[in-house]
């Protein structure tokens, strides 16, 4: 055996998994070098979390573990929900590990606890050591939990889906700290669920997050095929005519009771936003969790009554229109959900549900009519018609989204609103649904408004984007240009974590019931001055199409024409 | 695409058979049925037959369980009724509500059936004693049904069938009402086993159900006062499995139907 064999944290030979009637994962083998960030992705319930535990001698009963799995020195495993014990506050859980792993007395650990803490760079880590887990954010939960496994000094760290709740964001710029660390001490890590959100655009390993990328598929694991590069989408022509839909100022809020003052409070979701989309147009609305992409999605549909502005479908006022105007116009516009399974009444058929939906909106139909309407959507999604008498709980998610394009398509909509349609799906399900609807699109010349969190995605269904931060635009310009040279940080942010690359922003955002002032991006900007804090921006052009609400972009632009125009 | 999910025997099983078989997956409430359906027979039986201790047992036990029945039954459609009111009248009035009915579930209500016993006299009757038992159940019920409710009606498909333009009235009729049934009727089961509670307890100290009328608790109490260990366990033993029986099924209930606490 040579010396570098010796040093392998993570050796495994022919790892199978059986219960008594199935072989869970056959004959796997690979290794681990230290240092080196192994990435293991697979569709869900491909065997990923089985593996861990099964590395981490945790199998479940009833499996039978064979063939050999060579650890050297000492693994940690950091499951899926990042469980902390919840009684304790941090600094507890972190010296009782480390006088348990390392003999290390209390001083000495809590030291080590807030250095780890700062890799992650959370600030005031020190003080941070008091706190109990309810009382830090999901993200800062995440980054504590690693950070524990981390001070341990482990030589392999088994980490399975790690912050896969947490926005793109945060989960990439946390999961690029966790690899450079790794990389640092020399640890094995193996990162196992989908750190990718794109299956198809971002690898982590062009983007140097991960060293080695392995896929478990059918219980056995591939190398990942060289993908060819997806052609670029056909450039559409820029569709013109007058606008069919127009926003105005829309402004939604959620009123919070009254403070001890007796000041009415509101929660400020939507911030007087105006957009305006003409027939087959294609927008993505992008941004992170709570910056209003899905409120107002759904206020455009009325679905979530707004307090200001206006919302007009073919010239007619939504909110002012009678109810016969306001079928009319809820025939034209359509949703998908983003969780389609939720999205359907558990109690009724499918069937009963597109009946329903297309005796609603399309009254004068004939019920011969309908029935082969209801089965040409079926068609159209891919579904055998024998769906139409099973309830949506012996659904699977792929088919329940299907579902619910099916029933969106019904009514012979012109505008599509989507509210992360593609959120519970994985893999190539996720890829083949965002193809499907994509299709459809283009067959059926259907205005697309695709609100999702995922920026690679949103430019790739959407011919425009529109980056939204706490209920405002931020930044506004086609796709190609936003994908290539965003101007805003946070855009550039947004389509840097879709890309795995860590992304340079700091913190977290900030609470909506306390934003601050001037610029609310300004305390997690790495471009932010004294001004930002002053005033807010304004949405204003910096070239032709293209809008930036940042007062540093504004300056370089400005700049750049002067200097005979050489943005940078 | 693949075939619709599983070609198992129970993949065309609609959603009320699975909620019954959910139930029936929780061991103490399957338990507790399989009890509750023995003691009913049990109970009619004895009236038929009757005699000695057993027989004695079981036809007290037929006045506790029709007593807590009806106000079970009662309490249950008052809770129900406060909640659903205060849902349907907007938030302001919804607070003004249930802010109430949350302080009284923290109360010893149970005590105020005595104290009503006590305050109507010997000569009270059956039913303002059956009354003020429902008034006592209502409260947790109407507490749990509001929460239920509010959840309802914050689910998608709500949405989903606002934007599919259906009318008002519809989703109420539709989906509301169909969906609300299992997590109401886990809301409103609560109510049976306080209400079987609080009578049981006011009638050992003598002050639950009128003269005449014995129940569990009043065998049990007289038997305590004559110290005839054999009388008492009759009665003790039948109340104690009656109402484990009713909390288990309730538990179970609540874990198969409810859409707020239950673990789905």
């Amino acid at each position: 055996m040579s010396g570098s064999e010796e040093r392998t944290p993570l050796r495994v030979e022919g790892l199978s998994l059986l219960t008594s009637r199935d072989i869970l994962l056959d004959r796997l083998s690979f290794a681990v070098e230290p240092g080196e960030v192994l990435a293991l992705s697979g569709d869900a319930g491909a065997g990923k979390t089985l593996l861990l535990r099964a590395l981490a001698s945790l199998a479940p009963k009833g499996i039978t573990v064979l063939g050999d799995i060579h650890i050297r020195g000492r693994r940690i495993l950091v499951t899926q929900d990042g469980a902390l014990d919840p009684l304790r506050p941090l600094g507890a859980q972190f010296t009782e590990l480390l006088a348990h792993q390392s003999g290390m007395d209390e001083r000495t650990a809590l030291r080590r606890a807030a250095e780890a803490l700062e890799r992650f760079q959370v600030p005031a880590a020190a003080r941070r050591l008091a706190l109990h887990p309810h009382e830090l954010g999901e993200a800062m939960r995440w980054r504590a939990a690693l950070a524990l496994a981390m001070a341990a000094e482990p030589a392999l760290l088994l980490a399975d889906a790690p912050a896969a709740a947490l926005d793109p964001t945060q989960r990439v710029r946390l999961l690029s700290d966790l690899a450079a660390w790794t990389r640092e001490a020399g640890t094995a890590l193996l990162l196992a669920g989908r750190p990718q959100p794109d299956p198809i655009q971002a690898d982590p390993v062009h983007s140097g997050l991960a060293d080695r990328r392995l896929i478990l598929a059918q219980g056995r694991l591939e190398a990942p095929e060289e993908e060819p590069t997806p052609a670029p989408p056909p450039v559409e022509p820029a569709p013109s005519g007058p606008p069919i839909l127009s926003v105005r100022d829309l402004r939604v809020a959620f009123p919070l009771g009254r403070s001890w003052r007796g000041e009415e409070r509101w929660l400020t979701v939507v911030d007087g936003l105006s957009i305006e989309l003409a027939e087959g147009e294609t927008l993505a609305l992008l941004g992170e969790t709570g910056s209003g992409k899905s409120v107002l999605a759904r206020a455009i549909l009325r679905l979530v009554p707004p307090v200001g502005g206006q919302v007009s479908w073919l010239g007619t006022d939504l909110a002012a229109a009678p109810p016969e105007a306001m079928r009319r116009a809820r025939r034209d516009l359509q949703i998908l959900f983003p969780d389609p399974l939720a999205a359907l009444d558990p109690l009724m058929t499918i069937g009963a549900q597109l009946a329903e939906t297309l005796e609603s909106l399309r009254p004068t139909r004939s019920p011969a009519d309908r029935a082969a309407r209801m089965a040409e959507a079926l068609e159209e999604v891919g579904l055998p018609t024998a769906v139409l008498d099973l309830h949506p709980g012996s659904l699977r998610p792929a088919e329940a989204a299907r579902a619910g394009l099916a029933r969106a398509l019904l009514p012979e909509p012109r505008l599509l609103v989507c509210d992360e349609p593609a959120a519970t799906l994985d893999g190539a399900e996720r890829a083949d649904f965002l193809a499907l609807l994509q299709a459809i699109r283009r067959r059926r010349r259907l205005a697309l408004l695709y609100a999702t969190q995922d920026a690679a995605e949103g430019l790739r269904m959407a011919r425009r984007g529109l980056v939204l931060l706490l209920g405002r635009i931020v930044e506004s310009a086609d796709s190609a240009v936003l994908a290539a040279g965003a101007r805003h940080p946070y855009s550039r942010a947004l389509v840097a974590a879709a890309g795995l690359v860590r992304p340079a922003l700091h913190g977290d955002p900030p609470s909506p019931l306390r934003p601050p002032t001037g610029c609310a991006l300004r305390l997690r900007c790495p471009l932010a001055h004294d001004g930002c804090a002053q005033v807010p921006p304004s949405l204003d052009p910096v070239a032709p199409g293209h809008r930036v609400a940042c007062h540093v972009a504004q300056d370089e632009a400005q700049d750049g024409a002067q200097s005979g125009g050489k943005a940078p | 695409m693949h075939g619709p999910a599983g070609t198992d025997s129970h993949w065309r099983d609609g959603p009320w058979q699975k909620a019954g078989q959910r139930l029936t997956a929780h061991r103490p409430a399957a338990a507790g049925l399989t009890v509750l359906a023995a003691l009913m027979l049990a109970v009619a039986a004895g009236l038929v037959a009757g005699g000695g201790p057993v027989g004695a047992a079981l036809a007290a036990g037929h006045q506790s369980l029709t007593f807590a029945l009806f106000a079970g039954l009662g309490g249950a459609a008052l809770g129900l009724l406060w909640a659903a009111t205060a849902v349907a009248l907007g938030e302001r009035a919804e607070r003004a509500m249930m802010t109430p009915a949350t302080a009284l579930t923290g109360l010893p209500l149970a005590l105020a059936l005595p104290l009503a016993g006590g305050l109507l006299g010997p000569e009270r009757g059956l039913a303002p004693m059956a009354v003020v038992t429902a008034l006592i159940a209502a409260p947790a019920v109407a507490v749990v049904a509001r929460d239920e409710l509010r959840a309802l009606l914050r689910r998608e498909f709500l949405s989903a069938a606002q934007a599919a333009g259906i009318a008002n009235g519809r989703r109420l009729r539709r989906h509301i009402l169909p969906n609300a049934v299992l997590p109401l009727a886990a809301a409103a089961w609560t109510a049976l086993p306080r209400a079987l509670m609080a009578e049981s307890l006011a009638s050992l100290l003598g002050l639950g159900l009128p003269e005449g009328v014995t129940g569990w608790g009043t065998a049990i109490g007289a038997a305590a006062r004559a110290g005839d260990a054999v009388a008492l366990a009759g009665p003790a033993l039948l109340l104690a499995l009656t109402l484990w029986a009713l909390h288990g099924v309730g538990d179970g209930m609540r874990l198969a139907f409810s859409t707020t606490g239950g673990h789905r």
